[in-house]
């Protein structure tokens, strides 16, 4: 995932100025180690020691054993809805990315002024709090909502634009929708576009500049967008849980209903921890093509080039 | 050996006496200090500045639920016993656990679901000493050794008259009838509830034998109905589907159905659909001042401070002598009143607390199977 994260970034950074002397990379190592410290401190506090916790009792509550993930693996309900979770962030993630691929590349084309009012638009609504927008929602997507209203102007509906899955998917696609846009906006403004020029120039369609020199540039915005998109959503409760449907529901809404309901931390430390596995499994799938993708990549260049 | 035993002890015994007194820091005197006054405790009252200097957390639902709280009890007896009363929430079961485990109870007084709390005695809530707490007053069935009704609500039945008018559905049965009465039903999808003892008595059970209940029965009932059923997760929810009509009829508390149709809903309870069901009051295990937390609670039950509690949240109270100035319309929801109660199924909380984790499992696999 670091790897995929990092390549978004673009080139690496320069390496800095040259060590001096030994002991004044001794020195230095000290100084990074400290300047380290508070984070790797907050990181371990705040996060590994939950995490450890949580993985702990998914054993251990209310007894030692694997009791808890007999459960999971017992329950259709409960793969039901690891799957659905797992589809529902999948969905949120490609829907954001038609949304905001040419929204991105929009803001890279268009002059300054342009630019600055389309990234206000993208990063208001990031200021508002969660909950109004949810709730905001709420009152557009209802039945005899803004939403359902005007389309009845026209004849149509009312649609059942909430309690489901559409609903939650249209919450989340607006919430999660500028951490898609910032990173390929990121990579897109760092690609060169005399290189599509370059292209055309060589007798390439300006479509065909696009897919082959363009597109490439700035799959690594695409991945890192996608991925920051996937793993929020997968986690995403308050906007399910008020725009979607108890019929529906996804992990994070399980979990709720587990702990505070029943009082099982164990079985609630169980779905987080499958939620988890899943994630990482996942990840490593994408490295893996991203991986082979580049190597391909970087074979045909090489041919091209031969 | 002997001596390092000895030492050991010692050793321990200055830690205990440093915890203690770091608890005496944190949470007021000790309880051993509360004088509440001779002779038998009367519902209402509090001996007058008995809780000067301490401090009581008291944990609801939040909301116009428990500013009525506060406003009829929590204020007023602060004010006589002297005690600083705060107002926490919203009540989550999960965090009086994790205070009861971690022996840190922050939370003094706590506002439960009945099915919930009665399943907790001896584990998360603690018995309640009835020399402090008069329940001469209370409904007997309504009461435990961990716990006092806070108040008392029906789930009812409520149906569109717009849409059924002269031929209104009035039982359980006519609510699993969807040809005689077509249309959308809502019932509470987040929660396991009087919608089961409904499908029973729907599928011929009768009242009397109705607990044990039979949860696997009553979802198999409720399966023949499933494709009419739409469901809500909050109070809110509840009566917004009320307001906008967009069920035709639903399973919600009196409480949302008496707003509901306060702000126009054109709904009418089938009360002999009603499960009489009830919020309590309990004290956690390992709560600092258990004393003064059950001084609260008899302060709550007052006769005045029911009819209060009654006025500002519209929940009927569980005083047998209150007699709350409301409109003629929340007199209509008003469970205490005979002519209602004699028609409500009264929950059985004993069979809920000890079941409710089961119960909600299976109905959470059943709405999302």
């Amino acid at each position: 995932m670091t790897a995929l994260l990092e390549s978004s970034v673009g080139p690496a950074a320069p390496a800095g100025p040259t060590p001096g002397t030994a002991a004044g990379r001794r020195g230095r190592g000290w100084t990074v180690f400290l300047l380290l410290l508070p984070a790797a401190l907050l990181v371990v506090a705040m996060f590994s020691y939950p995490l450890l916790v949580a993985a702990w009792r998914s054993f251990a509550y209310p007894e030692l054993g694997t009791q808890n993930y007999a459960w999971f693996f017992d329950g259709a309900t409960n793969i039901g809805v690891l799957l659905r979770t797992v589809w529902v962030a999948f969905l949120t993630t490609v829907i954001c990315l038609a949304f905001a691929y040419p929204y991105a590349y929009l803001m890279v084309i268009s002059g300054r002024r342009l630019k600055t009012l389309l990234l206000v638009l993208v990063m208001v609504p990031f200021w508002t709090s969660l909950m109004i927008r949810t709730f905001a929602w709420i009152i557009l997507l209802q039945d005899n909502g803004l939403v359902n209203e005007g389309l009845g102007l026209f004849g149509i509906g009312p649609l059942p634009l909430m309690r489901n899955t559409t609903g939650v998917l249209i919450g989340m696609v607006q919430v999660l929708l500028p951490f898609m846009v910032l990173p390929l906006y990121n990579a897109m403004a760092g690609v060169d576009m005399r290189l599509m020029q370059a292209a055309t120039s060589l007798g390439a369609r300006p479509s065909t500049a696009f897919l082959k020199v363009f597109v490439p540039l700035a799959m690594p915005g695409v991945l890192s967008g996608s991925l920051l998109v996937f793993i929020q959503a997968l986690g995403f409760y308050i906007t399910p849980a008020l725009l979607g449907s108890p019929t529906e529901m996804l992990v994070s809404q399980y979990i709720y209903a587990q702990v505070n309901g029943q009082l099982q931390w164990g079985r609630g430390s169980v779905l987080g921890v499958v939620l988890l596995v899943t994630v990482l499994v996942l990840l490593a799938a994408a490295a893996a093509l991203g991986r082979a993708g580049r190597r391909r990549q970087g074979a045909t260049a090489k041919r091209e080039a031969a | 050996m002997r001596m390092t035993k000895n030492r050991g002890r010692a050793a321990l015994a200055l830690a205990a006496v440093g915890l203690l007194g770091l608890t005496a820091c944190g949470g007021g005197a000790p309880s051993a200090e509360v004088d509440l006054g001779s002779g038998p405790a009367e519902a209402g009252t509090v001996k007058a500045d008995a809780l000067s200097g301490h401090t009581l957390t008291f944990a609801s639902y939040g909301g116009i639920y428990q500013d009525g709280q506060m406003e009829a009890a929590g204020k007023p007896f602060g004010e006589e016993s002297g005690a600083t009363i705060l107002s926490d929430g919203p009540m989550e079961y999960a965090k009086i656990q994790a205070q009861v485990e971690s022996n840190n109870v922050t939370w003094d007084v706590v506002d439960m679901d009945s099915t919930w709390a009665a399943g907790q005695c001896g584990k998360n809530l603690q018995k309640l000493d009835y020399s402090i707490i008069d329940i001469s007053n209370v409904p007997e069935e309504l009461t435990s050794d961990c716990y006092v009704p806070a108040m008392q609500y029906a789930n009812v039945v409520m149906y569109n008259t717009e849409k059924y008018g002269q031929n209104a559905p009035k039982t359980w049965a006519d609510f699993f009838d969807v040809e005689k009465f077509p249309g959308k039903r809502a019932i509470n999808g987040s929660d396991v509830g009087p919608v089961i003892e409904g499908a029973l008595l729907a599928d011929g059970v009768a009242e009397k034998d109705l607990y044990p209940l039979d949860v696997d029965r009553a979802l198999k009932k409720l399966d023949t109905i499933k494709d009419q059923l739409i469901y809500w997760s909050t109070g809110a929810e509840s009566q917004q589907m009320l307001e906008t009509g967009e069920a035709d009829m639903a399973v919600v508390w009196s409480g949302r159905a008496y707003s509901a149709v306060k702000n126009g809903a054109k709904y009418e309870p089938a009360w002999d659909t009603g499960v009489l069901v009830a919020d309590v009051l309990g004290v956690p295990t390992n709560a600092k001042n258990p004393k003064a937390s059950m001084a609260f609670i008899n302060y709550y039950l007052g006769k005045e401070q029911q009819e209060k509690l009654t006025e500002t949240t519209s929940y009927s109270p569980i005083n047998t002598q209150s007699e709350p100035m409301i409109d003629d319309l929340a007199k209509k929801y008003l469970v205490s009143a005979p002519e209602i109660k004699d028609k409500l199924v009264v929950s059985d909380f004993t069979w809920w607390g000890e079941n409710y984790p089961a119960a909600l499992e299976k109905y959470l696999a059943w709405i999302n199977g």
